[in-house]
């Protein structure tokens, strides 16, 4: 089988090249979390908070359980850089593959210069502008988590940290001792945003951060479509990301949380994300990581209020030297709350796909139904696949149903898709495409689109 | 070729199959491990388990269903009813290493939570090294369901009659597998295109 063709791979990854004004060096201590905060004048109660979590960081040890992490250096990780404003590199300067990868993906011409760090360009400033404008008009905050925290400090301290506090876990406390960078959205009660919000919209700050910290309130009967990351792959330099976002979600409120992520395949992404749905509130999260060397993720919903519902849809996709560690955990706290996960995932050329979900009905959630599908693809005889769920259910009036499935491309389907006119190729495309179509076609048209274009181009094994 | 029936009644079994045939494990209300080593081709194997649960019997079950060799067959079948403050805590692997290919390995687990007090973990593991295999597993957890209850009432069972019943039905599951199994032969599996 010629499987081996499909390819996320770095090999269209690239480096901006980065203008630093100022850089906090290699390693963390008491002294550089003091001067991060200082740097960025926060108040008094973001600095106490920075440092508690420091000292947890310090004492906690490394996850036992879970992806292989032994070989993090934390001494050989630059915790902070603070960029130029306005970066200046030219379109013209990028490689000709890159170009191309991106016209044959079909990204659009505003974005393309943005994913290359031409982010002073002038259309996208436009878009942004007026997508600022539409959103203050409707009292939307849509700002990066820096600015939050000086324009809106009663609302960052309100939240921060109340879902995810430093002590959930080693790296939730490292994000929360250095973090810098994220969204800050807040949906005023019954206003419903239309366009999905996208982090490259974003352009007064860094879209892509090492230790970002996003924060999502959506207001009674409020809703809102949050998008980060790109079907292009990103090139980090430093090689650990630690991200943590948390999303509350008020009665009847409706948010989306969309993932592409592409990291490039040196980097450790282990980002903690949780959301708190009350009553009638619906949450989705979908969840796709085809990059990064090692991923541990498995966004959350506490499903707090009679009536929420909370949907996990992920892809993971390991290839060479990857393990993709992903999930979902959904507790269920209220009665009458419904919760769906369905995983797909694929691995190939000694890559290695994990799903790990954990599964809780507290005593009080009566008449609550839970449904788990994970479906893993094998594209060949040297990867690997795993489902490690774990169900808890301390409720008998509840209904908690798990399923999976493993297996490899058939080659009876193969053949019969070749019989009719199809090259190998074409369908194992088709195949693979039509593996992920039911998370696919929750992702916006564009993405969805890229995303098919990109397993299209890789089954090629030829870009540009 | 024979049947083999092993029930097993202590803690902590581990049993290695090396030769091929049909082999059917049962164990009901033990708490360890229970490990099987699939080591030849063309073992058929079948793991049972009944958890029938009252009071504040507390059951913790580990079963591995590890396939070492190509072309064999694995199924475990757990169900278990618990009622009172009674808790199950159950946690079943497969695992295909890479050498077994055109293995099939299958896990159900299904219980049925009759008491608020009562708690069930079930945590069903994949850990597939092989690709050309076939692996599912399936885990449902709930009450007996109201429209079956409604059901036999109509028919003029009392709620506690119906409920009887439906436990009964639900263990039976279990014996009628094991009467199956007893019945039905052995059946050679076909290994035509193993890869070297």
């Amino acid at each position: 089988m010629k499987t081996k063709k499909i390819n996320f791979g770095y090999k269209y990854g690239f480096s901006v090249k980065n203008k630093n004004v100022f850089t906090a060096g290699k390693g963390l201590s008491e002294e550089k979390v003091r001067m991060i905060s200082h740097m960025k004048q926060e108040p008094e109660w973001m600095l106490n908070k920075r440092l508690q979590a420091y000292h947890f960081f310090q004492k906690e040890k490394m996850p036992s359980w879970g992806a292989d992490l032994s070989k993090i250096n934390f001494d050989d990780i630059t915790y902070f850089i603070r960029s130029t404003d306005k970066q200046v590199n030219s379109w013209d300067d990028l490689p000709k593959e890159i170009k191309d990868t991106y016209d044959r993906i079909g990204v659009p011409e505003a974005e393309k210069k943005f994913l290359s760090g031409v982010s002073a360009q002038y259309e996208s400033e436009v878009i942004y502008e007026k997508v600022q404008e539409t959103l203050v008009k409707q009292g939307v905050i849509f700002c990066d988590m820096d600015t939050a925290l000086k324009k809106y400090p009663e609302i960052v301290g309100e939240y921060f940290g109340t879902l995810i506090p430093y002590s959930d876990n080693k790296f939730a406390a490292l994000n929360t001792s250095v973090w810098s960078g994220g969204s800050f959205v807040y949906i005023p009660k019954n206003v419903k945003v239309a366009l999905p919000l996208q982090a490259y919209f974003r352009m007064n700050a860094q879209a892509f951060g090492q230790f970002e910290r996003t924060l999502i309130i959506a207001e009674t009967g409020s809703s809102v479509h949050y998008i980060e990351g790109c079907t292009a792959p990103i090139y980090a330099r430093d090689s650990l990301h630690s991200a943590v976002v948390e999303i509350f979600v008020k009665e009847g409120a409706r948010v989306r949380y969309t993932t592409v992520q592409n990291w490039s395949k040196n980097v450790y992404n282990l980002v903690t994300k949780r959301a708190r749905a009350d009553k009638n509130a619906v949450v989705e999260w979908i969840d796709c990581n085809l990059g990064s060397q090692i991923t541990m993720k498995y966004p959350a919903v506490y499903l707090m209020g009679d009536g929420a519902r909370g949907e996990v849809l992920s892809i993971a996709f390991a290839g060479s030297g990857q393990h993709q560690d992903a999930g979902a955990k959904m507790i269920h706290f209220a009665p009458n709350t419904s919760s769906r996960i369905v995983s797909k995932s694929i691995s190939k050329e000694g890559g290695r796909a994990s799903y790990r979900g954990l599964i809780q009905v507290m005593p009080q959630a009566t008449n609550s139904s839970v449904f788990v599908s994970c479906d893993a693809l094998l594209l060949d005889e040297t990867s690997r696949s795993d489902t490690y769920p774990t169900m808890r259910i301390k409720n008998n009036e509840s209904i908690v149903q798990h399923e999976a499935t493993v297996e490899k491309i058939g080659e009876e389907k193969l053949l019969y898709l070749m019989a009719r006119g199809l090259s190998r190729i074409d369908a194992e495309t088709a195949f693979v495409n039509g593996f992920i179509e039911p998370v696919v076609k929750e992702i916006p048209l564009e993405y969805s689109v890229e995303l098919n274009r990109l397993i299209r181009l890789e089954m090629e094994g030829s870009v540009g | 070729m024979k049947t083999t029936f092993i029930q097993i009644a202590r803690e902590n079994s581990y049993l290695v199959i090396d030769t091929p045939g049909k082999y059917v494990v049962f164990f009901s209300n033990i708490s360890g491990t229970v490990s099987c080593r699939i080591a030849a081709e063309h073992v058929e194997l079948y793991l049972v388990g009944l958890y029938d649960m009252k009071k504040n019997e507390k059951y913790s079950i580990r079963t591995e269903q590890i396939h070492v060799a190509p072309c064999s067959f694995s199924d475990l079948y757990i169900l278990s009813v618990a009622d009172n403050s009674s808790s199950l805590n159950f946690s079943g692997l497969i695992r295909i290493e890479k050498k077994a290919q055109q293995s099939h390995a299958y896990q159900k687990n299904q219980n049925l939570i009759l008491s608020p007090s009562a708690f069930v973990s079930s945590s069903p593991i994949l850990e597939i090294l092989a690709d050309d295999v076939f692996c599912t597993h399936g885990s449902t957890s709930g009450p007996i369901s109201k429209p079956q209850l409604s059901y036999l009432q109509m028919r003029g069972l009392s709620l506690q009659e119906a409920t009887t019943l439906s436990v009964a039905g639900f263990k039976q599951l279990v014996y009628d597998r094991l009467e199956k199994l007893k019945s039905t032969s052995y059946k050679i599996h076909t290994c035509s295109t193993l890869k070297k």
